[in-house]
């Protein structure tokens, strides 16, 4: 008979990512359409820019990093599991994934104690920005919690989680072994669809229109006019 | 929040739950022998003798059907009802409860039923268990066993490696995982060779089943495992703190040295951008 507990997973876990996953590509789609100028991260730099490389500069090389460890991860499980065949290729992968982890997590308490402690910064911060912090937060702090108390995850991830999304890709939700996963786990993965379902209402969409061609485009010169200083001032 | 956007989207996610709660996940019914192979086997036999519960061959000579169909719904409730007979049988198995299982309903506890009554007919049973070799384990097999166990020697169906949820002390220099239980000891708990090797063939937990009803462990794998199980428990290694604190230690030297190159190489760049053409110009003069 399920109980209470089973109805919880049933409706975190296969219901959810499905509500989280359409609420996603419905209003990122419905917010382009209607209020284009809208998609920004809508940036504090003018405002701030000494804290602000202080929390910028970690959260991003951070979150990058560890994000593409996890689409890897789904997308090849067992390359993952091959790489992690050694334990000493294995130790180095999840070292090097606990310290970008560690870095997004500096990086997001830089960037939540300048939001909090900046007047100017404090001004422009809506109810959102908290919830986007808020969110962020928690997923940062708990992958971290999970990485440092449940190892090894890049392996457990591999051989558990990963047929656990392809299955909802499937639309044949598998919850067999999401079920007894520790509460930390649950959380992580909870609060990660969360963050999908909030993602189009809030400034993380600057994800989705990052001037990526930045990257290879030729420099631009700058050129500033101005008046020429007199000779006088150089003496 | 953008409100307007936001009170539009509200009635999507009730439109998509109502979608969503037709593919949540459905038991499939199945065989009883499908069933007994997947989830009874780890601790019973039909024949082979007793593994962590009860050998079943004729277990309906020695207790009523109906009794049986009503424990093996849910051995705790009878257990915790003070059933004396439920009580042996707990006392036998040395305080291991047998678990509610999932798919499990009274037609299945029939069904069931009614297999073992035919398999116990039979002259040797489908079910008699693994027939492991008695032979001493060597420290060749013991060698082998810690290559299965840490993934030096992949699985042959593919399984991931047991380190990746498990740890045994004194093996892996950081250790092992912690998402499953630590297995230093099991050799004992399970009640050694024959019980550990029923268990391997077909675990019995979620988690386990999960991953190894697919791709179940072979026998030749199975062997040197149990000589490794049988050595951990034989030498009783702790792993200590020190495998989680050097993992921790290395993360955090690792985020503070890179914390200390950004600081660096940004000393020129983005940090500062305007401040420092600014500087620059005001240095230079403009042409």
């Amino acid at each position: 008979m399920p109980s209470a507990g089973n109805y919880l997973d049933v409706a975190l876990f296969s219901v959810l990512p499905y509500v989280a996953l359409f609420t996603f590509l419905l209003v990122t789609i419905e917010r382009y359409r209607g209020q284009a100028f809208t998609y920004s991260s809508l940036s504090s730099q003018f405002l701030e820019n000494q804290q602000h490389f202080y929390g910028l500069v970690p959260f991003h090389y951070g979150i990058l990093t560890v994000l593409t460890g996890h689409v890897v991860a789904f997308f090849l499980p067992a390359g993952l599991l091959w790489w992690n065949d050694h334990p000493a290729r294995l130790y180095v992968l999840e070292a090097a994934g606990l310290i970008f982890g560690l870095l997004t997590l500096v990086g997001l308490l830089a960037i939540a104690t300048r939001r909090l402690n900046v007047p100017r910064i404090r001004e422009v911060t809506s109810v959102t920005d908290w919830i986007v912090l808020g969110l962020l937060l928690m997923q940062v702090a708990s992958g971290v919690y999970v990485a440092l108390v449940y190892p090894w995850g890049s392996s457990w991830f591999a051989a558990i989680v990963a047929p656990y999304l392809w299955s909802l890709l499937e639309l044949a939700p598998n919850l067999g072994a999401i079920a007894p996963l520790p509460l930390a786990v649950k959380l992580h993965i909870t609060n990660a669809y969360l963050l999908i379902l909030f993602f189009p209402f809030t400034r993380l969409v600057h994800v989705l229109v990052v001037p990526n061609p930045y990257l290879w485009r030729r420099p631009q010169v700058v050129r500033w006019y101005r008046r020429a200083p007199s000779p006088a001032r150089h003496g | 929040m953008n409100w307007p956007l936001a009170m539009k989207a509200a009635r999507m996610p009730l439109v998509v739950a109502v979608l969503a709660a037709g593919v949540a996940p459905r038991v499939r019914a199945q065989e009883p022998a499908t069933f007994f192979r997947q989830n009874c086997v780890a601790c019973h036999t039909v024949g082979g003798g007793r593994l962590t519960g009860p050998d079943l061959k004729n277990v309906v000579a020695r207790k009523d059907r109906a009794w049986l169909v009503h424990f093996i719904q849910n051995p705790k409730v009878v257990i915790d009802s003070g059933d004396p007979y439920a009580a042996q049988l707990l006392q036998e198995a040395r305080g291991v409860v047998m678990p509610a299982l999932p798919g499990m309903n009274p037609a299945m506890a029939d069904g069931l039923i009614a297999l073992i009554e035919a398999e116990s007919k039979l002259e040797k049973s489908q079910f008699v268990g693994l027939q492991l070799s008695d032979r001493p384990f060597t420290p060749a097999d013991v060698a082998a066993g810690t290559q299965i166990f840490l993934g030096t020697k992949r699985l042959a169906t593919g399984g991931p490696p047991c380190l990746s949820c498990h740890s045994i002390g004194g093996v892996g220099a950081m250790g092992g995982g912690k998402l499953g239980p630590d297995l230093t000891l099991v050799y004992e708990r399970l009640g050694g060779r024959k019980g550990v090797g029923a268990w391997l063939t077909a675990p019995a937990t979620p988690t386990m089943q999960t991953l190894f009803s697919p791709a179940p462990l072979r026998a030749e794998e199975i062997l040197p495992l149990l000589a490794l199980l049988e050595d951990a428990a034989l030498r009783r290694g702790t792993e200590g703190p020190v495998a989680p604190l050097t993992f921790f230690l290395i993360g955090l030297a690792g985020t503070v040295f890179s914390l200390v190159v950004f600081d660096l190489a940004w000393q020129e760049r983005f940090r500062n951008v305007r401040r420092t053409l600014v500087d620059r110009i005001a240095r230079r003069g403009t042409r």
